[in-house]
C-alpha cells in the first residue's frame, strides 16, 4: 500500500523525468528543421527573397513566376508588403536600383489580375507531407516541351525518379494589363489651400484606365538646383498610387512621370490666405490617369 | 519490486513523457530560419532566381554573394546541387542551360579568374 509521502516521491521522480525529458527535447536535441518554406525565413531574409524575386522578374519579365515565388512567402498583401519595403530600403538608403525592382513588381502585380484558368500549382500548392515521399506525376510547363519529344541524356523524367520531384514553378502566359503601355495624362491639378496640410505639399496620385490606384510609377521632380526621384505606392497607408512632395517656395518644378516621359512644367507652391488675412505656403494636387 | 526500482520507473516514464511532449506533440517551432534551411526545391528555385539575374547582370561576383545564404557549401556545390535537382525534377531546358551557365560562372570566380 502506498502512503501519502511516497505517492509524493513518486510524483516529484516524476516531474523530474519530465522535467530532464523536455530538456532534452526542447533544448539539448531539439527536432530538427531542415526542409523550411520560405514563409518560415527571418524577416530580413524575406526581404533579400522579394528582392530576388524582383532582380528575377526585370531578369525575365515572367510575372507569374515571380507571383508563384512570392506567394510561397504567404504575405497576405504582396503589393503592399512590396511597396512597404522599398519605402524602407529608400529610407535605409539602399541603392536605388533595388528600390526601383521592388516598385517595378508591385507595380506590374497591382495591374495585373492572377491567372486562374488553369490549374498552376505553385511550389507551396504542391509541396507534400514532410513523412512522406511519394512520387508525384510531373507536372510540365505550358510552354515545356514534353519529354517524349526532347528525348535528351540530361533530360530526366519524374516517371524514371524513384523519390520526390517536385515540379519548378509553372511557366506562365502573362496577362495583359488593362491599358498596356498607354501613358499616363494629367487628368487633374488643383490648388490646395488647407492650413492642416504640411506648406508647399505636392500630391500625386496616379490611376489605371479604370481609376484604380497605380504603385510603382517612377516620378522625377526637377527644379534648377536640384532633382528628387520616387515612387507612387510608398505609402501604403494613405494609397498606393499615391506619392508626395514638398514644395520649397518661390521654386520652379518640373514633374515626369517615367512610363512614357508625362510631362508637367512650372509647378510652384501657391500662396494661400488665411481667414486673418495672414498668408502661408499652399500645396498641389495632381491626377495622372491612363486613358 | 524493489523500491528503488520503481523509482527509476517512475523517472523513466517522466523522462518519456517529456520527450514525446518536446518532440512529437509540442516540438520547437522555427519560425525565423535563414534560406540555408530551405527545403532541396524552393533552394533549387533559390538559386535559379539567382541565374536568372546572372544571365542578365553577368555579375558572377553578385552571384556568389547571393548564394552564399544557402549555406557554408562552396557556391558552385550549391549550383550543382540545384541543377541536378532540376535535372530530376523535369526543368524546363532553358532552366537548366541558365543553372549551367551559373555553376560555370561561379566556378570562374571561387578559382579567381574572371567570369
Amino acid at each position: 500500500m502506498i502512503n501519502f509521502r511516497q505517492a509524493a516521491a513518486f510524483l516529484l521522480i516524476f516531474l523530474s523525468g519530465l522535467g530532464v525529458g523536455l530538456l532534452v527535447a526542447w533544448v539539448i536535441a531539439p527536432v530538427e528543421y531542415v526542409d523550411a518554406t520560405p514563409a518560415l525565413l527571418r524577416s530580413d531574409y524575406k526581404d533579400q527573397y522579394r528582392l530576388l524575386v524582383a532582380s528575377a522578374y526585370a531578369a525575365n519579365g515572367n510575372l507569374e513566376r515571380a507571383r508563384s515565388r512570392l506567394s510561397l512567402l504567404e504575405d497576405p498583401d504582396p503589393v503592399q508588403v512590396l511597396t512597404a519595403q522599398a519605402q524602407r530600403s529608400l529610407a535605409a538608403g539602399q541603392p536605388w536600383e533595388s528600390v526601383r525592382l521592388l516598385a517595378a513588381l508591385a507595380s506590374a502585380l497591382q495591374n495585373t489580375s492572377p491567372v486562374v484558368s488553369s490549374p498552376s500549382p505553385t511550389l507551396a500548392s504542391l509541396a507534400l507531407p514532410q513523412e512522406e515521399t511519394p512520387t508525384v506525376p510531373p507536372t510540365p510547363r505550358p510552354d515545356s516541351p514534353s519529354p517524349a519529344e526532347t528525348p535528351s541524356p540530361a533530360f530526366v523524367t519524374a516517371t524514371q525518379v524513384p523519390s520526390l520531384v517536385i515540379p519548378p514553378t509553372p511557366r506562365p502566359t502573362r496577362t495583359p494589363t488593362a491599358t498596356p503601355g498607354a501613358l499616363f495624362v494629367l487628368t487633374r491639378q488643383d490648388v490646395i489651400c488647407n492650413p492642416a496640410l504640411p506648406d508647399g505639399l505636392l500630391q500625386i496620385t496616379v490611376l489605371d484606365a479604370a481609376r484604380k490606384p497605380v504603385p510603382g510609377i517612377e516620378i522625377t521632380i526637377t527644379w534648377s538646383s536640384g532633382e528628387e526621384r520616387f515612387f507612387t505606392g510608398l505609402k501604403p497607408d494613405v494609397g498606393n498610387g499615391y506619392a508626395d512632395f514638398i514644395m520649397a517656395p518661390d521654386v520652379i518644378y518640373t514633374l515626369r512621370l517615367a512610363p512614357g516621359g508625362t510631362f508637367v512644367s512650372d509647378l510652384a507652391a501657391p500662396i494661400c490666405p488665411t481667414e486673418g488675412g495672414e498668408i502661408y505656403l499652399g500645396g498641389l494636387r495632381l491626377e495622372f490617369q491612363q486613358p | 519490486m524493489p523500491r528503488w526500482a520503481l523509482f527509476l520507473l517512475v523517472f523513466a516514464l517522466g523522462v518519456t513523457a517529456g520527450l514525446i511532449y518536446g518532440w512529437v506533440i509540442a516540438p520547437v517551432q522555427y519560425t525565423e530560419t535563414a534560406p540555408a534551411s530551405l527545403r532541396a526545391d524552393y533552394r533549387t528555385d533559390y538559386v535559379l532566381m539567382v541565374a536568372e539575374t546572372f544571365h542578365v547582370e553577368q555579375d558572377a561576383a553578385l552571384a556568389v554573394r547571393r548564394l552564399s545564404v544557402l549555406g557554408s557549401e562552396p557556391p558552385e556545390t550549391i549550383v550543382l546541387q540545384a541543377l541536378d535537382f532540376a535535372q530530376q525534377g523535369g526543368y524546363v531546358q532553358e532552366d537548366l542551360s541558365l543553372l549551367a551557365a551559373l555553376a560555370q560562372a561561379v566556378r570562374l570566380v571561387t578559382q579567381g579568374g574572371a567570369p
